[in-house]
């Protein structure tokens, strides 16, 4: 009998399908874009990418130069872009407002690898430094409202030609609906409660373990309950905190040891699979903004980071409805990557 | 530079490319290609390789179960739910669950392998939305189900697995997030004002011009303004009408030419894309909802959703409604 799950954050239905619950074996997993010659993210070709935003370098070299670790650089093909005033204004019934924001990329390593998971953590450590200097100094800019940091590995998980491991981060001038629906989640359980949903959800996780991937440093690694896909692990910090850039550099490398673990993991387990990561962090919290409305976010809610591989492509179903079909049951995907060795 | 437009209903921004929108060029697609017409099981003569069906529209003096149909409905061999059983929704520590209570059905549209909706005939089309009003009335008497979703894949890209056409019918025990989110923003709106917030779309659709793709008495077919996908369609009646089972012959009439008419389109301007199309009603729970309108809402499956998209729900459009419909509105079929 299939089981419907609820995610308690958002309240968002899933279909886990747990009698057909497919062997690991069963995903056929998609296959990578070639290495690239000419790829304009290894050291060397830095005069290839627009100028460097950020860059942690060893010292005495100059930036656009070789001689770093990882460097940030503006998106060449930008979904929104920085110059420019916000103005919303209405057509009708509709509301627009111009495409105003900051899109970026973290180049990963100075050397051609494809896959974060291959990284040492200490190299990992630094991608997450750059992403807290690049949140940190993008806050200051008052029409931002939420920085998005994501990763797309792998062509079906929407990246480009480019086979050179990256991340991305988008600061947006509205506060995205996805992480509004778990922040409003969020909210209307600990103002019942008084306390944090997330916290209360590791809690659950310890007890039980059925669902736990990893746990050491800090960090706990499941399968999320109600997943929308097989395999969808979520990493969250055992101590509550709402804002991701306050981690000390300590937890820096504790966290890239665990996101070397976990996605090692993902690559064995499942053979080198497409994913996506994203990071949800409490969103900007500024003095102008509306009294009130985020009054409590520093105690109910809970930075975290979600892992998709992209095994199988959504459908018309899960589109229309917003209600998944996850063929794997997360306590089957747990337990298949707790046996992987990494 | 880009432009952030709102969805009016549920309230989603996506961002818009307006100075280098893609064309249909552009977005490259490899046309549709069928394969494996021998063992079929949706073909003529192997009904006895599906499980028995549930209703069909066939020749007069044949069989259940045998060749002679047009359209004809199975459940589905692999459902994501099951008929069978009582809704048992209990919770685990802060988790909510239920037993995966619901109908699965497949609606085959065609006999014929190797022809999509759009290469049907008039009257063919109008037989398969019947249909899907025909099953969603039944399934509306089981007490147990809140919604019934009514949804085609087409081509492996949008996620079908079997090549003969055919489109899905999912009831489901509970109304679902997404359609949730249409009902708050449409009831909102509706409350203030007390008109229909896609009633208020349509007009102002009619009055611009600018992103309708096709119209007639009774339908009208336009690219939504706050677009997901780059060639996203809907289709809607004029009239306001909350549940698309109570579509009338002459609305089945007039929808099965847009419907005709746009999926042709689209195949012709995009090189027959994998597409997903869904039908939005209200929830069949008891409650009216006089603020909601059915519409169907059409998806070229064109881009890959990236972590941008899963993190945010913040959709990045590559080409603007404005521009597909250029394309759309002088595709000739």
């Amino acid at each position: 009998m299939p089981e419907l799950r609820k995610d308690p954050v958002i309240g968002r239905w899933v279909i886990i399908a747990v009698e057909r619950s497919r062997r690991p074996k069963g995903f056929k997993a998609p296959s990578h874009q070639t290495t690239e010659e000419d790829c304009p993210f290894c050291e060397g070709k830095e005069s290839q990418t627009p100028r460097e935003i950020f860059a942690i370098r060893k010292e005495g070299s100059a930036p656009d130069k070789p001689g770093w670790d990882t460097r940030v650089v503006p998106s060449k093909r930008p979904f929104l872009r920085v110059e420019g005033n916000i103005n919303r204004h209405g057509r009708g019934l509709y509301d627009v407002m111009s495409g105003i924001g900051a899109h970026e990329v973290i180049i990963e390593t100075p050397k051609h690898i494809g896959n974060i998971a291959d990284l040492d953590e200490t190299q990992i450590a630094k991608t997450v430094t750059c992403w807290i200097d690049r949140f940190v100094d993008l806050s200051r800019d008052e029409r931002f409202k939420y920085v998005l940091v994501f990763k797309n590995y792998g062509t079906a998980a929407g990246a480009g030609r480019v086979y050179h491991s990256r991340s991305q981060l988008i600061a947006t001038p509205v506060t995205p609906k996805r992480v509004k629906e778990e922040l409003f989640g969020s909210k209307k359980y600990y103002d019942y409660h008084e306390r944090c949903v997330f916290c209360d959800l590791i809690h659950q996780e310890m007890e039980s373990k059925d669902r736990i991937v990893l746990d050491f440093d800090g960090f706990i690694a499941v399968t999320a309950f109600a997943s929308r896909f097989p395999f969808e692990v979520w990493i969250l910090p055992k101590e509550h905190n709402c804002d991701f850039s306050r981690m000390s550099v300590e937890k820096r490398l504790y966290l890239g040891k665990v996101l070397k673990k976990v996605l090692t993991k993902l690559k064995i387990g499942l053979e080198d699979p497409a994913y996506n990561i994203v990071l949800h962090t409490a969103p900007f919290r500024r003095k102008k903004a509306k009294a009130g409305y985020w009054k409590t976010i520093e105690d109910d809610y809970h930075w975290h980071i979600e892992i998709i591989p992209r095994l199988g492509s959504p459908a018309g179903f899960e589109w229309g409805t917003g209600f998944y079909i996850c063929p794997i049951t997360p306590e089957d995907a747990a337990q298949y990557l707790r046996e992987v060795e990494a | 530079m880009t432009e952030l437009r709102r969805d009016p209903i549920v309230g989603r921004w996506v961002i818009m490319e307006m100075d280098q929108p893609m064309t249909p060029k552009d977005l490259h697609m490899a046309p549709h290609h069928y394969e494996d017409t021998a063992n079929c099981p949706f073909c003529y003569g192997n009904e006895y390789m599906t499980p028995p069906e549930i209703q069909a529209f066939r020749n007069p003096k044949t069989e259940p179960n045998t060749a002679g149909w047009q359209v004809r409905v199975i459940p589905n061999k692999f459902p994501a739910l099951q008929i069978e059983g009582n809704l048992d929704k209990r919770g685990l520590g802060i988790f909510d669950l239920s037993n995966g209570i619901g109908a699965h059905e497949i609606i085959l549209e065609t006999p014929y392998h190797e022809k999509d909706l759009p290469d049907l005939e008039l009257g063919e089309i109008e037989n398969v939305l019947r249909m899907y009003c025909l099953r969603s009335k039944d399934l509306q008497k089981d007490k147990r189900f809140k919604y019934i979703m009514i949804f085609k894949n087409y081509g492996s890209g949008a996620g079908a697995t079997l090549d003969h056409n055919h489109s899905q019918l999912i009831a489901l025990p509970m109304i679902p997030k997404n359609v949730i989110e249409e009902l708050n923003g449409s009831g909102e709106y509706f409350d203030f004002r007390e008109r229909c917030i896609f009633c208020d779309m349509i007009r102002q659709e009619l009055d611009e011009k600018e992103r309708i793709v096709t119209q007639n008495d009774q339908f009208i077919a336009f690219c939504p303004f706050a677009s997901r996908f780059p060639f996203e369609m809907w289709v809607m009646p004029k009239e306001h009408q909350l549940f698309f089972h109570d579509s009338s012959d002459s609305d089945i009439a007039s929808m099965a030419r847009i419907l005709k008419e746009v999926l042709a389109k689209m195949k012709t301007v995009l090189n027959d894309p994998p597409y997903n199309f869904i039908i939005h009603t209200s929830p069949i729970d008891g409650e009216e909802r006089q603020g909601y309108h059915w519409h169907m809402e059409i998806m070229p499956r064109l881009s890959r959703i990236a972590g941008f998209e899963w993190g945010t729900g913040f959709y990045a459009v590559s080409t603007p409604p404005e521009v597909a419909i250029k394309y759309l509105r002088d595709a000739r079929i």
